[in-house]
């Protein structure tokens, strides 16, 4: 099974992805992970204006078989959460990049964005 | 009378050929192959219980339980029955229903899942609250599992506050479900068998995480004050929890309406005999609380053929999934006991239910009034509207009450130095006039 | 008799989009509380409750009923969950006259009952070769937390405050870490060795001063028996912590070892499973739970004792107070005494043997692989390319209640198989003639399954995202 792994981004280990336009930065988690989750029916979410600090959990996605914690890739304050999920929470199965976003956030410390791997090396880490 | 050797158990089917066979399929000599437990740690000898029959053991232990005194009960405090209708020992003895475990096969399990929908949805009605789980252990695991999930809404908040006269086991249940988890138990006063509103509001604090109330409570007196109670709570970010039965609630206002965020209590006043205390826990809350609520969920769905189906669901907030984040660590329940009360109730019906649960304010206020006009005896304690049960003050002591009362072949509860706890329900309703004679013996 | 699986087709009713309705969909009623004798801010507007003759009662619950299966339907596979036959006479004993009785009897007006409770202490206490039984805990889950409590007293009695770790092996029940979670402890999770027991290095890691106890089960959850226990033993004892027993499995070593004497420090027993007091749709069961001598003084109140006079009960001396409201499930514990007073030393120890030799003789004829042997009384096959949960549906429908699924992780589509001792010859060929019709189906098939069951198969995901947990949330008219 292959997974999408688009090349715009950069991935976490712990299969979050973001999508960094100067200090600004989308986050969502990957194909692999919606995959290995299975049917997603809730969320736990954080709220406009909670700050997330990178590697620690900022929120849970919850499937019919697990409940998994979500790890922030970046630190930031939250400026969007996609709402869309409240009730359609499959979005996240259908199309974990795009409208299966989850925050949108402004980055603390760029710097931190050469920590994460790039697609190639989540790629690899995946296999 | 059996093929089977006397060294076999009478529930192992194995004819000696059958053994014969599957063990040359397994290429073994006997049975014992098939162990290689470590020498020293073998068990050699024979527990020393010999087996019976059927017949020798129910004669034995016909024998033993006749050992019990045939008192008349006049107890309850906490713990109830009524008269179960046949229908609820038939069906809940069907065997399809009594040997099946955890529907987690939901397509094979169809019945029992819609039974416990159904116990659900009774719970939902009376309460008045979104939430109902199929079943907790009892009455005093569930106000600890509602302590809990109260802890899990509010974290940072460590306090519970219960009443002064709450049943002293139920406060030991309690602590040992919080005080690990960084709660303290706070009591708060209750004055003539209600809880102390004015005392109330200087308790709480943004420390207080929930508080529980009762009713019918301790006393057997209804709760007057829980708008007012609930509305305390909430004006300082608490939650508040009422303990009661699903008897009750037939007549009481929903809790839902008085601002009640969680019920707990024993559902098992409809459906169990007197089971030396056995019963199952109810469980209801509010609908934000859903995925933090402890206990197995029925709900709906539809199968391939897009009929309507039911199944367990919302399983990740449970231990087999969760693990030592689950929401509870319960994973047997009381689902056949909650199957009875689902019965009883149906058998009974909202007329059923609410005359019932009349004879419950009906025969306590008869009998408190006939105890009242015996000298030396005040009843009920004091002036409230009670529920099967009430307080009696007597001039003797209470001990000497309870004595005298067992030798004329009653047994009732003493609370206090002069005080008793006496409950009346349709179980014993036939010697009310005779224990109201032998109430005036004894106190004269 | 050939070895084909038998065919199963559930007893169902179907009307257009449901199969039996609901008793809301019935005859609700609405009815009011004008003449209740309390004032009106006190009691309810109406009750609205389905309102039902008992022949229409009678034949909602059979039907209901023809729509589950229990164990007296047929080979109920549950690995763990010992779903061996219920004795029907037990039952009858539950509802002897003077078995009624409200637990705020006089312990001296209730000596038969205390006699009972006292005899279940002692059978227990016996086979498990403890010194002290409490009966105590409603589950078996209930029974962990009783042992959590016990080990957290029974620690801190010794000023040893530091003991906040519990390690338990990644292939433990759930209720074992969150039981440990509910008694404020960090759980430590060992992996298993290549053999599938106990790792003794990862363990030896593990220890530590702040080891509280190890949580086991023997056999374990892959029916793997943990040779090494006396070693295990000594290394937490030697950490200065306790070992406590998981009684789920003890189905396998009934009269042939006692986990005292492997080096366990505590206990619980499952009646539901071990001694066979039925599992009621999920429910009731009981947890007894077992101790050592030093452990004694910290058992939950009141335990029954005997006294020159008869029987009395006694609160231990540094209890850890009260798990229950009262003193357990007594129906259930009733039950139980019931069963091993029939069953006496050779019927105990027949159960484990046979146990033992349906689970290996079934595991013979299975032709799923299982990586993990020599197993007891259950074991853990793989489905292989086939989903495991896939297999469990298609099982159903040769009317086999499918062994638990994706669980113990350590094999990959795991199938944990317990046939229990309840088992005959043919009925287990006839279980794997079923595994192994199922083994050669193709995945349509197992999609498609199950067809023969009251229901076909369930949506999971709608029920989870669009939660209707009652009749109210169905119809909001109601």
């Amino acid at each position: 099974m292959t997974f999408s792994i688009p090349g715009d981004r950069i991935y976490s280990q712990s299969h979050e992805w973001a999508l960094v336009d100067s200090n600004i930065a989308l986050i969502g988690i990957t194909d692999f992970a919606q995959d290995e989750l299975g049917d997603i029916v809730f969320l736990e979410l954080p709220t406009v204006g909670d700050i997330l600090i990178k590697e620690q959990i900022f929120g849970l996605v919850e499937s019919i078989k697990a409940v998994s914690d979500l790890y922030a890739p970046l630190s930031g304050t939250v400026l969007e959460v996609n709402s869309t999920l409240e009730t359609e929470p499959e979005q996240v199965n259908d199309d974990p990049y795009n409208t299966g976003w989850l925050l949108k956030i402004e980055l603390k410390n760029l710097s931190e964005i050469e920590t994460l791997l790039t697609a190639e090396e989540y790629g690899s880490q995946t296999s | 009378m059996t093929n089977f050797p006397s060294t076999q158990s009478p529930y192992t089917p194995h004819t000696p050929a059958d053994v014969e066979a599957m063990l040359l399929d397994l290429g073994l000599e006997s049975i014992e192959d098939l162990f290689d437990i470590p020498p020293s740690i073998q068990f050699p000898d024979s527990f020393k219980i010999p087996p019976r029959s059927e017949h020798e053991i129910k004669t034995e232990l016909k024998e033993i339980f006749d050992k019990n005194l045939p008192l008349v009960e006049f107890l309850g405090h906490g713990y109830y029955s009524h008269y179960i209708p046949s229908l609820v020992d038939h069906i809940s003895d069907r065997s399809e229903f009594l040997t099946s475990y955890t529907q987690y096969q939901p397509e094979i399990s169809q019945g029992f899942l819609q039974v416990l929908f159904e116990y659900q949805s009774l719970i939902v009605e009376l309460t008045g609250l979104e939430i109902a789980n199929s079943s907790m252990y009892d009455f005093a695991t569930s106000i600890g599992e509602a302590a809990l999930l109260s802890g899990r809404i509010s974290p940072t908040r460590t306090k519970i506050l219960v009443p002064d006269i709450l049943r002293s086991e139920r406060l030991s249940v309690l602590k040992n479900y919080t005080s690990n988890s960084g709660f303290k138990i706070e009591s708060y006063p209750t004055r003539d068998s209600n809880t102390d509103i004015e005392k109330l509001e200087n308790l709480f604090s943004d420390d207080v995480s929930m508080i529980y109330i009762e009713s019918p409570n301790s006393h057997g007196a209804l709760e007057e004050s829980i708008k007012e109670i609930s509305d305390i709570a909430h004006a300082s970010g608490s939650l508040c929890c009422l303990g009661t039965d699903p008897l009750a609630l037939s007549i009481l206002e929903k809790p839902s309406s008085l601002g009640v965020d969680i019920v707990v209590g024993d559902a098992s006043v409809l459906g169990l005999p007197n089971a030396y205390g056995m019963g199952v826990g109810l469980f209801a809350c509010r609908s934000e609380y859903l995925r933090k609520v402890p206990g197995r969920l029925v709900g709906i769905t539809k199968d391939a053929t897009n009929r309507r189906a039911y199944t367990l669901t919302l399983q990740t907030r449970e231990q087999h999934i969760r693990r030592e984040r689950a929401t509870s660590n319960i994973c047997t329940n009381q689902a056949w006991v909650a199957l009875r009360t689902a019965i009883h109730a149906a058998y009974l019906g909202p007329h059923g239910l609410i005359d019932l649960a009349k004879q419950c304010i009906e025969l306590p206020l008869e009998l408190s009034s006939k105890l009242n006009t015996i000298e030396g005896v005040h009843a009920p304690l004091h002036p409230r509207h009670y529920f099967r049960e009430f307080v009696v003050r007597t001039d003797k002591t209470a001990t000497e009450v309870v004595q005298a009362l067992e030798a004329k072949g009653y047994a009732v509860s003493s609370i206090g130095d002069h005080e008793l706890l006496i409950c009346i329900t349709d179980t014993n309703a036939s010697h009310l006039d005779a224990f109201v004679d032998a109430f005036k013996e004894v106190n004269s | 008799m050939s070895n084909s699986p038998p065919r199963y087709d559930q007893a169902k009713w179907t009307s257009q989009s449901v199969y039996e309705p609901l008793l809301s969909e019935k005859n609700m009623t609405e009815v009011s509380l004008d003449d209740v004798p309390l004032p009106s801010n006190l009691k309810r507007n109406s009750l609205t409750l389905p309102s039902l003759s008992e022949p229409e009662l009678a034949r909602h619950y059979t039907r209901l009923s023809q729509m589950t299966y229990g164990v007296d339907s047929g080979p109920y596979l549950l690995g763990s969950c010992t779903m061996k036959y219920n004795p029907k006479f037990t039952e009858d004993v539950a509802v002897l006259p003077g078995c009624s009785i409200h637990p705020d009897r006089a312990p001296h007006t209730i000596q038969g009952t205390l006699e009972i409770l006292y005899a279940l202490q002692e059978h227990l206490a016996t086979i498990g070769g403890m010194d002290a039984v409490t009966l105590q805990p409603p589950a078996g889950a209930a029974g962990e937390f009783t042992g959590i409590l016990i080990i957290k007293a029974f620690h801190e009695s010794n000023d040893d405050f530091s003991r906040n770790e519990i390690i338990i092996p990644e292939s433990a029940h759930g209720t074992n870490p969150a039981s440990a979670a509910l008694g404020g402890y960090k759980t430590i999770e060992i992996p298993s060795n290549e053999q599938g027991t106990v790792n003794i290095d990862a363990l030896q890691a593990a220890l530590s001063e702040n080891t509280a106890a190890l949580m086991l089960t023997n056999p374990n959850t892959l029916g793997l028996f943990e040779l090494e226990i006396e070693l295990i033993a000594s290394m937490v004892h030697e950490a200065g912590g306790l070992l406590y027993y998981d009684g789920a499995n003890l189905n396998a070593l009934l009269g042939r070892s006692r986990p005292r004497d492997m080096g366990f420090d505590i206990m619980h027993y499952n009646v539901h499973k071990t001694f066979a007091t039925p599992h009621g749709g999920g429910g009731p069961g009981a947890g007894p739970v077992g101790v050592v001598s030093k452990l004694e003084s910290f058992l939950p109140a009141p335990i029954v004792i005997k006294t020159k006079s008869g029987f009395d009960l006694s609160t231990p001396e540094n209890t850890i107070g009260k798990v229950h409201g009262f003193y357990g499930n007594w129906l259930c514990l009733v039950k139980a005494l019931a069963y091993i007073l029939r069953l006496g030393d050779s019927g105990l120890l027949d159960a484990s043997a046979k146990a033992v030799l349906n689970a290996n003789y079934l595991g013979s004829k299975i032709q799923y692989e299982i990586p993990f042997r020599p197993f007891y009384h259950e074991f853990v096959a793989s489905s292989g390319d086939q989903d495991a949960a896939e297999v469990a549906k298609r099982l159903l429908d040769y009317g086999v209640h499918p062994p638990t699924t994706k669980w113990p992780l350590i094999v990959p589509q795991a199938l944990l198989v317990e046939p229990t001792e309840s088992e005959n010859k043919s009925t287990l060929d006839q279980i794997a003639a079923s595994f192994n019709a199922v083994l050669i189906e193709d995945q349509s098939t197992l999609k498609s399954a199950p067809n023969s069951t009251a229901s076909a198969r369930i949506d999971q995901t709608a029920a989870a995202r669009f939660p209707i947990l009652s009749w109210h949330a169905l119809d909001p008219s109601l």
